[in-house]
């Protein structure tokens, strides 16, 4: 039997207003972990590339160290040859001025160049040709200069002229040429 | 005065006070900390990453220098690794004598950490001009080479015999894994 005409409400535990009220922290809270998480994210990520970054440093230091080395060899290296190539030319020059200091009057048989000294052997028509011609431009070169003569059956004279720089103004050459490449 | 409220708004309110609560205090204790946090890591990021530009950057120049250093000094540096071979060099250089021999050498203590290897050179040369080509020919060769004193010319017929030492320099042993063979090649 029917007491009202109007068909009764359905009730349920979750009003409207609750489903509202459910609906808008939901989507806030959704909002607040997705932010929260976006800040993670990111966190790690930051983290990640900082240790990349310090990883780059390390590589590139080491790859700097090994070039910085490099470059420090070659340098000696240069530094080197150069000093080679200049002792070379220097002798080269030494030895072709040595030859051009020898008179053609004379004719040499045996010349040796020290590390501080010249040793000249040789024959010489007479000992005034030695003394003008060979041994005043020895003098004027060396420190030290001591000739010797033997007396040949064809009336030339057999020499044996050796000269030395003395060791400690050798030594200053030697820096001023020092300074001078520098 | 009687407030009448429903006990279904009572619990409407409590659940929104509830949350709101919630909320509050994940914002202030959770995500305000953790955004400090991002906005710090996020300037030492950039920071970083601007010094390891900078650091790219002097590394390029430096990769830079060298490279010209290289190309600049390539005959030198190949003349310090190559090993010097005495058949390789009368070759070569037998041109400006009309003999040439070479004896053992000896490996030198190191000059200026390089390895230096001493040969005596006995030779035959018919002008001093061939001695000149020589030492000039010497600095362009395939080692590095110093003529040394003493040396000595003495007059045979109408040759002149010179003998004098040379130094050939090459690279340390680390640099330079192969040793000389100058003494199997003699």
């Amino acid at each position: 039997m029917q007491y009202s005409y109007t068909t009764p409400r359905r009730k349920s535990p979750i009003t409207p207003e609750l489903q509202l009220l459910f609906i808008f922290f939901g989507i806030t809270i959704f909002m607040l972990l997705a932010t929260y998480a976006f800040l993670l994210f990111k966190d790690y990520q930051f983290t990640q590339n900082t240790l990349e970054i310090e990883q780059e440093r390390y590589d590139l230091n080491i790859s700097l160290h090994e070039m910085d080395d490099a470059i420090v060899f070659i340098q000696k290296q240069s530094q080197l040859s150069e000093s080679v190539y200049t002792k070379n030319t220097v002798l080269k020059d030494s030895i072709a001025n040595m030859f051009d200091l020898v008179p053609s009057e004379i004719t040499l048989s045996e010349a040796s160049l020290l590390e501080n000294g010249l040793v000249l052997k040789g024959i010489t028509p007479n000992k005034d040709v030695y003394n003008f011609m060979l041994q005043a431009p020895l003098r004027s070169i060396f420190h030290r200069s001591y000739s010797s003569f033997y007396p040949l059956s064809n009336g030339w004279l057999r020499f044996v002229s050796t000269n030395y720089i003395d060791k400690e103004e050798l030594d200053t050459v030697e820096e001023e040429v020092d300074e001078d490449e520098n | 005065m009687k407030i009448n409220i429903s006990r279904q708004s009572i619990y409407l309110l409590t659940l929104s006070l509830v949350l709101l609560i919630f909320v509050l205090l994940f914002a202030f204790l959770v995500l305000i900390p953790e955004g400090k946090n991002y906005r710090e890591k996020r300037v030492i990021v950039k920071k970083e990453r601007s010094e390891l530009r900078k650091y790219q950057l002097y590394n390029n120049e430096t990769e830079e220098s060298l490279q010209e250093l290289q190309s600049k000094n390539r005959h030198i540096i190949t003349a310090f690794d190559t090993d010097f071979n005495p058949s390789r060099f009368k070759k070569q250089y037998s041109k400006y004598f009309s003999d040439l021999s070479l004896t053992e050498g000896v490996n030198l203590s190191d000059e200026k950490s390089f390895v230096v290897y001493e040969v005596n050179t006995t030779s035959k040369i018919d002008s001093p001009k061939s001695f000149y080509d020589f030492l000039d020919a010497l600095n362009k060769s395939d080692w590095i080479i110093s003529v040394n004193f003493p040396i000595n010319f003495t007059r045979e017929n109408s040759l002149i015999k010179a003998s004098f030492n040379m130094k050939v320099y090459s690279n340390p042993s680390e640099s330079n894994s192969s040793t000389p063979v100058v003494e199997e090649a003699l």
